[in-house]
């Protein structure tokens, strides 16, 4: 059936999955789609189940959601335990997912297990991501799971996700389709992250909203799948709730004997699948763009927008320059947030303190980056590494990552999403400046009045040492 | 969700534009669980309704002797906008009000609403100011909401008709919310799981 199919239309790997998902077809409109996998947090989740305990509704396949706390847990004493989080409003939504998940069924993994982490990182990790799955996730940065060519769609805290718990299933209307190829090698302490901002620099944050995004292209074939599970992140900044990379052998490589990964027999069934789901080389797009990825340098953000982000190189751009008057307003109002003067030099501004964690870029290669850049230097301004799952933190400590850090200054925390939106605590004060390795430099992001540059944990690192932004290129020369 | 045929009740004018999701709920309730006796009904309008230490805003509409107990709102342009939360549909609900009318509701809201039994009736901004009007001319006047009929009869007796979509009206009158649609094609959903196990036998053992 699928030959047919594929003698007759060129398919895109959207185009393949979603065939595959749907339940009850209604071309151009919203489609009943089956959910495989839903992953849920502790963040506003409690509405979804309260209202479900309200209409006396029941879990549909309990076996097929996994929560875990990673948004409001400390990442500090966090051997206390949960009662012993200070602050009570916290501590509740922490307690509330424990009571939720026990009393509907769902495996729940808490502060203290050993798989714990933050959601995007550990599900990969597990393994339970995989290619040709629908996974739904009450989060915006879901889309990050689509590395692994999954099709991970975000959902929302409240009605959606009572919808996917009690049906197991969701209606999604098809997104139109947009094909970003980056090709050449990047120059050195040229990341994923770099490129994924140099691209929302392009494009702007609505710059694919309403497409799914397949990143394609020799730089990502040459990645790493941590480095596209960073790509893949911030496909929400550019407006796209759906960012996919195709499966290959580097995927392969990674999934085999991981612990949710098909075995035995089940995996060669799996692999046979999997290698069916790549893009057509004739599959039409909706849009296209393409980067050439040896052009581009290391990417710091200036504004309150991730599209907002330049070479470090460059200077604060200056308002009067703009003709657009509606983005020269914006560009003004960021400025004037994150109290920048057009024209200076992004590698002068001086930042308060340093944050390398998140969804974005946590993982072991991200904080093997950080450290090579800190190795031997000293931090100028308090650094913070918060590891991105309990796994990262003890490879990072087996390879001796955390001396490092610790030695060079940092704190080394336990893994929870943290500064990135501050949820559990972790905030830049009001007027601080920090250099931080997330996905979002929104007024407010990581706590109120605080002025937020993202950048890669190679950028970031070379912040910490230097006390301003920094080209990384010229601190390790 | 409780189906909605037709409602009588108590009407108050809240003839302010633009109140948004943040007044409708104000974000500190967002971290309230909701739940049977100790819902959204005091967090609604709550900064409208009292002031910040607390106390009972004795000149705002809702406080007012005449409009307690209010089943309807006959509100101002863009009720609604603003944030998704859907607590903000939650609070109207608990607050004992079934029907909204206004000449536009914020989108997000509009289709919160729909999926807890809030009917949203839009009708033109001269309509809605006339109810106005009548509300403050007789404090404690009734409007019907018909949803079978589409209409709004006013306090004087005159019935206008409102816009809904045909779908979303067909779901209040039953009671079904999405959920509840979706379960409708419970047999379609499970004879596609039958399916999808064969075709990846390596996932079915979950499934």
């Amino acid at each position: 059936m699928m030959d047919a199919a594929r003698a007759a239309q060129p398919q895109t790997i959207l185009d393949r999955i979603w065939a595959q998902h749907v339940i009850v077809p209604r071309p151009g409109g919203e489609e009943l789609m089956f959910v495989d996998l839903n992953l849920l947090h502790e963040g506003g989740t409690f509405f979804a189940f309260d209202q479900l305990r309200a209409e006396g509704r029941k879990v549909r396949k309990p076996q097929l959601t996994l929560a875990v706390t990673d948004h409001y847990l400390p990442s500090l004493n966090r051997k206390a335990g949960v009662a012993a989080i200070p602050n009570p409003a916290i501590r509740n939504v922490v307690e509330w997912l424990a009571e939720n998940t026990r009393e509907f069924g769902i495996e729940h993994i808490g502060p203290d297990d050993p798989r714990q982490g933050i959601i995007h990182v550990i599900a990969p990790e597990l393994g339970l991501t995989q290619p040709g799955l629908l996974i739904a996730c009450c989060d915006s940065h879901t889309a990050t799971q689509g590395a692994l060519g999954a099709l991970a769609m975000p959902i929302g805290q409240s009605n959606q996700l009572r919808h996917v718990l009690a049906t197991q299933t969701l209606w999604q209307k098809k997104p139109r389709q947009m094909r970003i190829t980056i090709d050449g090698t990047p120059g050195a302490h040229v990341t994923a992250k770099d490129i994924v901002l140099a691209i929302i620099a392009r494009i702007g944050i609505g710059g694919a909203a309403g497409h799914a995004v397949e990143y394609c292209g020799s730089t990502i074939r040459a990645m790493s799948v941590e480095a596209r599970l960073t790509i893949c992140n911030m496909s929400i900044e550019a407006g796209a709730r759906i960012g996919m990379i195709a499966p290959d052998d580097t995927t392969y490589e990674y999934l085999n004997g991981r612990p949710h990964a098909p075995q035995g027999a089940d995996w060669s069934r799996a692999l046979e699948y999997w290698r069916t789901l790549p893009s057509d080389d004739d599959a039409r797009f909706d849009r296209e763009l393409a980067l050439d990825a040896a052009a581009l340098a290391p990417m710091v953000s200036w504004g309150t927008s991730p599209e907002d982000s330049a070479p470090i190189t460059e200077r604060v751009p200056d308002p009067a320059a703009i003709a657009d008057t509606e983005r020269r307003r914006r560009v003004e109002r960021a400025l004037e947030y994150m109290q920048l003067a057009p024209g200076t030099p992004l590698a002068s501004i001086a930042v308060n303190r340093v944050f390398i964690g998140s969804c974005t870029n946590a993982r072991i290669e991200d904080l093997r980056t950080a450290a090579q850049v800190v190795k031997g230097r000293h931090a100028a301004i308090p650094a913070l590494v918060v590891p991105g799952s309990t796994a990262v933190k003890r490879q990072a400590e087996a390879e001796g990552l955390d001396r490092v850090f610790l030695a060079a200054g940092f704190e080394w925390r336990d893994a929870s999403c943290s500064m990135c939106g501050g949820s559990n605590g972790d905030t830049v004060a009001r007027g601080e400046r920090s250099a931080s390795t997330t996905n979002r430099n929104f007024e407010g992001r990581q706590g109120p009045g605080a002025m937020t540059h993202i950048m890669s944990p190679a950028m970031a690192a070379a912040a910490a040492i230097t006390g301003r932004l920094t080209d990384v290129r010229e601190l390790v020369r | 969700m409780q189906p909605f045929t037709t409602h009588t009740a108590i009407a108050a004018p809240i003839d302010i534009a633009k109140i948004d999701t943040g007044v409708i709920l104000p974000g500190r309730f967002l971290r309230l669980r909701r739940r049977p006796g100790a819902d959204y009904a005091d967090a609604f309008l709550h900064d409208l309704r009292f002031d910040e230490n607390d106390t009972m805003r004795t000149d705002f509409v809702l406080n007012l002797a005449a409009y307690r107990g209010a089943g309807i709102l006959v509100t101002g342009t863009d009720f609604g906008c603003g944030s998704s939360r859907e607590g903000a549909a939650y609070a109207v609900l608990d607050f004992g009000v079934r029907a909204l009318i206004g000449p536009s509701f914020g989108d997000v809201f509009t289709g919160n609403c729909l999926q807890n039994g809030i009917v949203p009736a839009l009708l033109p901004l001269p309509v809605v100011q006339d109810l106005w009007r009548q509300l403050k001319e007789q404090p404690g006047a009734r409007i019907t909401v018909d949803l079978a009929s589409q209409t709004v009869v006013a306090p004087d007796g005159t019935r206008h008709e409102f816009a809904i979509d045909p779908t979303r009206r067909e779901r209040l009158l039953q009671g079904l919310d999405d959920v509840g649609v979706t379960l409708g094609h419970l047999a379609d959903i499970e004879a596609f799981e039958q399916a999808y196990r064969t075709r990846m036998p390596w996932l079915a053992a979950k499934i």
